[in-house]
């Protein structure tokens, strides 16, 4: 409330002449350059508020017993908005963090528009051949490195075991097993079999590489989407929703999605390690023991669900480089890891840290590591994140029947040109 | 005046205010089916804030009806944070905007000066313009003179949406205001500030009521500029606030439906004390435009 | 105090008529008066200032520069930034026209105004008839008027995200009240914001439930400053209710009429958060209107295209300065002074 109180004073004192200097003072502070850290370093987490966000919070600001001098402040930015925002504060010079948890698509993309400081030779990297060669690919960017590895995943089908023993069904490892399983599910207990977001691409993505395809292909700079396989793919998940085997929605896909999944509603989504929290307070997984996890099913041509994860990045223009550095070390230390993997069931970036005992006792993890070994990544340029607002647009037009699935994917793939100067 | 047609008139004419008690009961099953809609929405969401969160989703008009929504939202969020934030910028918008808008309307009404007819035109096309796509520019203005993540950055982004149409309001509202009271004002020596301020506002109240309303209203549920300019829960306004409960990733209906009803209170209230004048008040604005 | 207002109105009606025709103010005055000008007119333009001074810095900048930058091919990549360390100047290039011709020619932006023409004369009318006949029935004597008018009023005292969400909460197609009520009647349910048609008829929907409030008491404030003895003289000519609508009430409310059509049209032109916070413009751009399209290109999408929005932005500027000029026009040749 002084904050609000000291902003009252301003306006009265200044009305509309604005020429207050109100930047904020607490980031100014500065670390010397050899001597001890201080100063305050402000991370902008964007893990699912009322769950993660609790445990990150702790973790962080635990810093500081290591180096006393230092104030941690930590801010959660709801992931919708973060990326947004980050872009608004960085381009401004003002008010951003000086440290961001960055989705790996956004790192590229971040590096690309020079918001983002190198880290090679700096605190912030250590041991770094222990990390996940994977989990390493996405935060580097023209040879240098700006980022670093905080969380990796992938996608699996998660089904409910109650519903499944009901209806006398094993979990689907093919499309086709998928739509016999619905049936058999729908018929025995009137049950959906699946709930599949209409309403974000990334849910899109492995029944895509199922049939393998892909959005584009960087070796080899030609747009992909439109050719058989993308045209096929969009044919699958038409085909999912009109025949029954699975329920959509344009809007509130994951909303819906998690409380039709929760309440037993739905036998089966895709999802990653990061609905694992908020899938466990669902009344049919009070005992946790009722979830399963199982590889996505197999399209005509391949398996496949794509990578994802989070990196920490130290934004360019901070006040507090030095100590952000050492907060991104800390975060993404194995020791911190472990402890995030024992409260929130994430995947740890560093191969030591599955030696870790709380590592190694996560089935959730146990799970995920092999999938995310055989996981589908996605080329790291500038414009990966950029790839999915055309994608969705026309995504959801087939689920709607708004758009024949060659049209769509042809319409996608005229957007990438457009994007990606010169490619084929 | 009272004399109505004698019934011996052959065709007959219905009178206002005289009915069958078949138009009556038309009239009445309309308002109660228009209020029913207008109401509904709203009153939903206040029966879903009693419910457990649990049971948020579910299409029962009462279950076990609890506040446990309500302390949660008030003891574990900083819901009262962004309460007193809200408040303090909608308050601001509204001083500020009902003092702005009214020495604009008056000048605009009473005096003829150069500019007057484009400062006219410009208050119009000020709410042509899309503010969507300013939402970048604004924010690097506001990064300029430091007033990100404060409340008066968000005070003078909302005065640039409210004034327009209130300045516009007010015009019209002055104008019906007689010009022999200025006139009067001048005759006792009054200068034209002293003129608006002591004879002039005071007659101009069902207009600065709406004034005040409609500022209040545009501040109080603003939505793009509130969460592109604010960020950390600190610092958050409500309609910020609201989007950590109902994100891409999980929504908390349990919170969200009790902060709806929390934050429709407030409004509902300036709203209760600007009614009695808003129909004169808009009335005469609107007619002048 | 009702009383005495309405009065006022109409008094000042005439009042204002007499002034515009006299508002010509002449040529500008010889370079020689300035400092009379500015000694005549200190007190105006000092009670105007800070309305200028705020829309100047706050509208007028970002305006001009959005009007540059729809000539020229500006993104996020290219754009002049400076992050710490690294200075970036900006190495965007001067297009001329080709943004504009490249809208006014394609398919994106003929079809998204088609939709948004739709959106906003389908919302002005509906709110405007309705808003019209409740206000004439709530004009006149029935039991429990306030009450109404209070229930009819809520919606526009509720700020407009928390009921956005609630009917969001009532449309959804799977755990919704409305489609729980229609399966109830034996109907199955409507995936009201799931199809392109229904999400049309949805948005318009809780447009117009946000609308009527504003309409109706404006109107209704119209209605009340119609002098009774209009109403008193008709019924002494024996004419019918239909006749005294027709004849009196219509050209009384049209002042108000005139304005409030005008604003509304603008408004739900530039309707941002109704559809915003319902569809995000979904499904697929179903329901993407002008204003929410522009906001995508210079927010959404990566990198941001502030040439394509600006673009686009300065189309729907034009567009509602054209509608305003023949509307106005229009009034004009039927005899209104506005």
């Amino acid at each position: 409330m002084r904050r609000g109180i000291t902003a009252t004073a301003l306006v009265a004192a200044l009305a509309l002449a604005a020429t207050a200097c109100g930047s904020d003072s607490e980031s100014e502070g500065t670390s010397k350059g050899s001597g001890e850290l201080s100063g305050t370093v402000t991370w902008w987490d964007t893990s699912t508020a009322g769950s993660e966000d609790k445990v990150f919070k702790k973790i962080a600001e635990d810093f500081t017993k290591q180096h006393p001098k230092v104030k941690v402040k930590y801010v959660n930015v709801p992931f919708g908005d973060a990326q947004n925002k980050f872009k608004n504060a960085a381009q401004s010079g003002s008010d951003a963090p000086d440290v961001i948890r960055s989705e790996v698509a956004w790192t590229p993309e971040f590096a690309d528009l020079g918001y983002l400081a190198p880290l090679d030779g700096t605190a912030a990297l250590k041991d770094s051949d222990d990390f996940l060669k994977q989990a390493a690919a996405s935060t580097k960017y023209k040879d240098k490195t700006y980022a670093v590895p905080q969380v990796i995943d992938s996608m699996g089908i998660f089904y409910n075991k109650k519903i499944f023993k009901e209806a006398g069904v094993e979990v689907p490892k093919t499309v086709d097993e998928l739509k016999t399983v619905s049936k058999k599910i729908k018929d025995k207990t009137g049950k959906t079999g699946m709930y599949l977001r209409g309403d974000d691409a990334y849910w899109f993505l492995s029944f895509l590489y199922g049939e393998g395809g892909d959005m584009v292909d960087a070796s080899s700079k030609t747009v992909t989407i439109d050719n058989a396989a993308g045209v096929k793919a969009m044919k699958v998940v038409k085909d999912l929703v009109d025949s029954g085997a699975a329920q959509t929605d344009a809007t509130d896909g994951w909303e819906n999605m998690q409380a039709s999944f929760k309440d037993g509603k739905v036998a089966m989504m895709i999802n990653g390690p990061w609905a694992v929290s908020d899938t466990y307070s669902g009344k049919e997984f009070k005992d946790k023991a009722n979830l399963g996890v199982a590889p996505v099913p197999a399209g005509s041509a391949a398996q496949g669900a794509p990578q994802g994860g989070h990196n920490l990045a130290v934004y360019a223009g901070s006040k507090n480089l030095d100590a952000s550095y050492a907060f991104v070390e800390y975060m993404t230390s194995a020791d911190t890891q472990a402890k995030v993997t024992k409260e929130l069931s994430l995947l740890p970036t560093r191969t030591s840290a599955y030696a870790k005992q709380d590592v190694v006792d996560n089935e959730i993890v146990g799970f995920f590591k092999p999938v995310v070994e055989t996981a589908v990544e996605r080329p790291w340029i500038p414009e990966t994140g950029s790839l999915f607002a055309p994608l969705v647009t026309e995504y959801t037009k087939v689920l709607t029947g708004q758009a024949a699935p060659d049209k769509a994917v042809k319409t996608t793939g005229d957007s990438y040109r457009k994007l990606l100067k010169g490619w084929k | 005046m009272t004399t109505a047609p004698a019934p011996a008139t052959t065709r007959k004419v219905r009178l206002r205010g005289e009915r069958s008690p078949l138009s009556s009961a038309a009239l009445h099953l309309t308002l109660i089916v228009a209020s029913v809609i207008a109401v509904f929405p709203v009153l939903w969401v206040l029966l879903t804030s009693l419910k457990p969160a649990a049971y948020a989703t579910t299409t029962d008009f009462f279950k076990e009806t609890t506040f446990e929504n309500y302390t949660n939202l008030i003891q574990n969020t900083k819901f009262l944070t962004w309460f007193g934030n809200s408040l303090l910028i909608a308050g601001l918008t509204t001083l500020l905007g009902v003092i702005v808008s009214a020495s604009t309307g008056y000048a605009v009404s009473r005096f003829r000066f150069p500019g007057k007819r484009g400062l006219m035109w410009t208050l119009l096309v000020t709410q042509m313009f899309p503010v969507a796509v300013l939402i970048v520019p604004i924010y690097n203005i506001m990064a300029g003179m430091g007033l990100l993540n404060q409340p008066a950055g968000l005070v003078i982004t909302y005065l640039t949406i409210s004034v327009p149409f209130c300045a516009w309001m007010m015009k019209g509202f002055f104008d019906t205001i007689p010009r022999e009271i200025d006139e009067s004002g001048q005759v006792d020596g009054l200068t034209p500030f002293g003129t608006f301020w002591r004879l002039i506002l005071p007659l101009a109240k069902p207009g600065l009521a709406v004034t005040a309303f409609y500022s209040f209203i545009t501040a109080w549920g603003e939505v793009a500029y509130a969460s592109a300019f604010m960020v950390g829960e600190d610092n958050l306004t409500l309609a910020g606030g609201l989007q950590l409960f109902v994100n891409q990733y999980g929504a908390q209906w349990g919170p969200m439906t009790a902060a709806s009803v929390l934050i429709a209170i407030p409004a509902a209230l300036v709203f209760l004390f600007a009614q009695r004048h808003l129909v004169t008040g808009m009335s005469a604005g609107a007619v002048k435009g | 105090m009702a009383v005495h207002t309405s009065q006022s109105v109409a008094k000042a009606a005439g009042d204002d008529v007499a002034r515009g025709r006299s508002r010509g103010t002449g040529n500008p005055p010889p370079p020689g008066r300035i400092r009379r000008a500015l000694s005549t007119h200190w007190y105006a333009w000092a009670m105007v200032a800070p309305v200028v001074v705020v829309i100047g810095v706050i509208i007028g900048y970002p305006l001009v520069r959005g009007i540059y930058l729809s000539m020229t091919d500006a993104n996020e990549r290219n754009v002049a930034r400076s992050i710490g360390v690294n200075h970036l100047p900006a190495t965007y290039k001067f297009v001329g026209l080709d943004n504009y011709t490249e809208a006014l020619t394609g398919d994106q932006f003929l079809g998204t105004l088609g939709w948004t023409l739709v959106w906003t004369v389908s919302c002005v009318a509906i709110t405007f008839c309705l808003g019209m006949a409740l206000a004439n029935i709530l004009n006149r004597r029935i039991a429990g008027r306030s009450v109404y008018r209070m229930a009819l009023i809520l919606p526009w005292a509720i700020p407009g995200f928390v009921s956005v969400f609630a009917w969001r909460f009532l449309y959804n197609e799977k755990r919704g009240l409305l489609n729980e009520i229609l399966s109830g009647a034996g109907i199955d349910g409507i995936p009201w914001l799931n199809d392109p048609t229904w999400a049309k008829f949805s948005v318009i929907a809780v447009n117009v439930w946000l609308g009527v409030p504003f309409m109706m008491v404006a109107l209704l404030g119209g209605l009340q400053s119609i002098p009774n003895e209009h109403y008193e003289a008709a019924e002494m000519d024996g004419a019918t209710a239909w006749q005294r609508f027709r004849h009196i009430t219509l050209p009384g409310l049209r002042p108000v009429s005139t304005t409030v059509i005008l604003l509304s049209t603008i408004w739900t032109f530039n309707m941002f958060p109704v559809i915003f916070l319902l569809t995000r413009g979904g499904p697929g751009e179903a329901t993407q209107i002008l204003v929410t399209q522009a906001y995508k290109f210079s927010f959404e999408i990566s990198p941001r295209d502030f040439a394509q929005s600006s673009t686009w932005g300065v189309l729907i500027l034009v567009l509602l300065l054209i509608f305003a000029a023949v509307y106005r026009r229009v009034l004009r040749t039927q005899g209104d002074d506005w």
